[in-house]
């Protein structure tokens, strides 16, 4: 392989990497502009959502790397699951908001915060109490179809992923520019007061936000189980820091801000594989969490946060 | 008042009782010694772990119900030291249990742990309570080396026993088939940052720069990350013959998954973490085809001197044993003979006794007549090779079927 060939490569590697993780950052974007809240239970709602997509995908009888579908069955399939999937994961955390977050809405501090980190361990330790702690297979319905370009490899895989996630961000962004709720949910995020008193339902805009969220990140488990073909009850906590750090990359509530952080953390991490060595990967990401916390906190698009009276 | 539903319930326990009495046999005069057994129930090898503690707890029954010590019944204390936030054996879980074990003074031996992260934390609190253990299968050398003694053994006594042979031996008798038998000239050396992994794939690194393979690189993977493409790529973008991967299954699964998109034809070993059921069910066919991997004993399972122990296991647990399962056995037959020993002599049965006893133990098990060294390692060093190779009429998790054995490694 040339260098080149390398680069292109593990530019692939990457974008699917940052795909996921932009996928994820935006949940955690959603709800703090909207709640300047971080919700550390977005890490493990990404990981049920792999679960319910496997489900999905073995009540279409599909088990194992054996079966392979092609044509109208694999996008009715995929799709099936992954509306399922995106409305369960969104059902958690609306459920997640109205039972453990709504009570503590006005209570001053960190109590929120460290609720978010409790149904965090709650969800991770029902999945590993009922599923096992074993790595699961996960089934790979897609045609092994590979496309060369010179050196390097582009999977039929990775381009769907990357056909979903394109999809899904750019159907958000407009949902949330464009529609009445998306509206609401942008006022709401500027002046949670002022807007309550221009008559939008604030509730309804939080229950919004964590649904939208919440399915994104079940989206992400399920392109996070393809894409690996396999899952396990651990896999939220490094993607999810990490979509974390993209997050507040791009400028934690910043919608675009999640999607770009999302895509240069994938790039880095591919690239510090490449050219240092993979036992560095948490060095170089959490130094850059850092380095973004300390001389430009509002990130590289700046933040959206609700203004403080 | 008793109603009808209580009088069901009470004919139901005392029939329990009456049954437990027909296995166990213990007699109310009998004195209680007990077992202890660190296994890592919870996390990636879980399935591993459910097979030695079958196997323990078959030849501990056996005892019990064959009278084996006369005036002693065996009791098994399991403890489990995988723990949800690794996902795999944690360190700092088998320091408790250590010592957990070290405080109940009716513990005279203890089975364990199966891997060498856990030992490593255990050995020193073993040490100090006097207490010797028998892993069935943790082979990082530095645990029972006597350069590390101040470390593992502070308290002086060898108290770290194996059925198995270490890493000093695993690892560079596979770099000696790859140089030997595959004819490997460059090679990319990955670990999975614990104790066992980073010590076999040194050992292993090491042995092959003797053996002038190339050494092209050496990275670290972080065992819970998800994405091992990058290195992957990085290693086919280098072009070696082969890649060896020291570690256990949590990282092995990702890797052999990835390493079949990425790097399809190139050869791949790895130690006995990578022969085990989980990396069969984890990653699956068709991925795994092909690794070459090995165990740190002789290959058992097949041999006639094992059948009835396989036959057994399987009508007892419906699963079949692996060779680890074997040493496990072997390990308990060990115990069983110390404390016999022990208490023909009239003696009282401490852990200073039983320890001694293991340092003469001779006593013939499964993979023929164990005796140790004098700290604790196994005097036989047969490390088998094995690959994965795909038997579809047999069911695809079942090690003895899809890892067919090759041959004993090359010894240096």
């Amino acid at each position: 392989m040339t260098l080149t060939d390398l680069l292109v490569q593990q530019t692939i590697n990457g974008l699917s990497l940052g795909a996921m993780y932009a996928l994820l950052a935006l949940g955690f974007t959603l709800v703090y502009g909207i709640l300047e809240l971080i919700n550390f239970s977005h890490f493990n709602v990404f990981m049920v959502g792999s679960f319910v997509a496997l489900w999905m995908l073995q009540q279409f009888g599909l088990s194992g790397q054996e079966i392979v579908l092609a044509g109208l069955p694999l996008v009715g399939v995929l799709l099936a699951a992954l509306i399922v999937t995106m409305l369960v994961s969104g059902g958690i955390g609306v459920a997640i908001e109205r039972l453990c977050l709504r009570p503590l809405r006005n209570v001053k501090g960190p109590a929120a915060m460290i609720t978010t980190i409790g149904v965090s361990y709650i969800l991770f330790n029902i999945v590993l109490l009922t599923v096992g702690a074993d790595s699961k297979n996960y089934p790979n319905p897609l045609p092994p179809i590979r496309y060369h370009l010179g050196g390097a490899v582009l999977d039929l895989r990775v381009i769907l992923i990357w056909i979903v996630a394109t999809v899904l961000m750019v159907g958000l962004y407009f949902f949330v520019q464009r529609s009445r709720i998306g509206k609401a949910m942008r006022a709401t995020a500027q002046d949670a007061e002022a807007a309550r008193m221009m008559g939008v339902e604030v509730d309804k805009v939080i229950i919004m936000a964590f649904f939208l969220g919440s399915a994104l990140a079940g989206a992400g488990g399920m392109i996070f189980g393809l894409y690996y073909n396999f899952t396990s009850f651990l896999i939220g906590f490094s993607a999810g820091l990490r979509a974390f750090t993209a997050a507040v990359l791009g400028g934690i509530g910043n919608v675009p801000g999640a999607m770009v952080g999302g895509i240069l953390i994938g790039l880095i991490e591919a690239m510090s594989a490449q050219f240092l060595a993979t036992a560095w990967t948490d060095v170089i990401i959490f130094s850059i969490l850092v380095l973004v916390l300390v001389f430009k906190p509002s990130g590289l698009f700046g933040r959206i946060a609700p203004t403080k009276s | 008042m008793l109603n009808r539903r209580r009088v069901a319930q009470l004919i139901a326990s005392v029939s329990a009782v009456t049954a437990m009495g027909g296995t166990h046999g213990a007699k109310a005069q009998d004195k209680i010694v007990k077992i202890g057994a660190d296994l890592s129930l919870t996390g990636a090898d879980a399935q591993g772990a459910a097979r030695v503690k079958n196997a323990i707890t078959m030849a501990i029954d056996a005892a019990n119900g064959a009278h084996a010590v006369p005036g002693y019944t065996f009791e098994l204390m399991v403890l489990d030291d995988g723990t949800p936030t690794t996902g795999q054996y944690d360190p700092a879980q088998a320091a408790t249990n250590a010592r957990k074990m070290v405080s109940d003074s009716l513990v005279v031996a203890a089975i364990g742990p199966q891997m060498s992260g856990a030992g490593k934390a255990m050995a020193p609190i073993l040490s100090q309570g006097g207490l010797a253990t028998i892993t069935p299968s943790s082979t990082n050398p530095d645990i029972s080396n006597p350069k590390f003694a101040a470390q593992y053994r502070p308290a002086g006594k060898p108290i770290y026993f194996r059925t198995v042979t270490t890493d000093a031996y695993q690892g560079p008798n596979m770099a000696n088939f790859f140089a030997e038998v595959l004819k490997v000239k460059k090679v990319y050396v990955l670990d999975d940052s614990g104790a066992f992994g980073v010590g076999v794939a040194d050992s292993f690194e090491a042995q092959a720069r003797k053996k002038e393979i190339e050494v092209l690189g050496r990275d670290r993977l972080d065992p819970k990350a998800a994405d091992y493409t990058a290195i992957l790529t990085k290693i086919k973008s280098l072009a070696p013959d082969a890649f060896y991967y020291g570690g256990v299954s949590q990282a092995g699964v990702k890797l052999a998954k990835q390493a079949y998109d990425i790097v399809p034809t190139m050869i791949k070993g790895g130690p006995d973490g990578m022969t085990s059921a989980d990396l069969l069910t984890g990653a699956g066919f068709p991925a795994v085809e092909g690794w070459y991997t090995t165990i740190a004993a002789p290959h058992l399972v097949e041999d006639t001197k094992a059948q009835e122990f396989v036959k057994t296991f399987k009508s007892l647990f419906g699963t079949a044993p692996d060779d680890y399962s074997i040493t496990a056995y072997d390990a308990a037959l060990v115990v069983i003979d110390a404390v016999k020993r022990v208490a023909a002599t009239g003696k009282p049965v401490t852990r200073e006794a039983v320890t001694d006893a293991f340092l003469t133990a001779k006593v013939s098990t499964i993979q023929g007549v164990i005796s140790f060294d004098a700290n604790g390692d196994l005097a036989d060093r047969t490390v088998s090779v094995f690959h994965i190779q795909k038997d579809p009429s047999k069911p695809l998790d079942d090690v003895s079927a899809q890892y067919k054995y090759l041959q004993v490694a090359p010894q240096s």
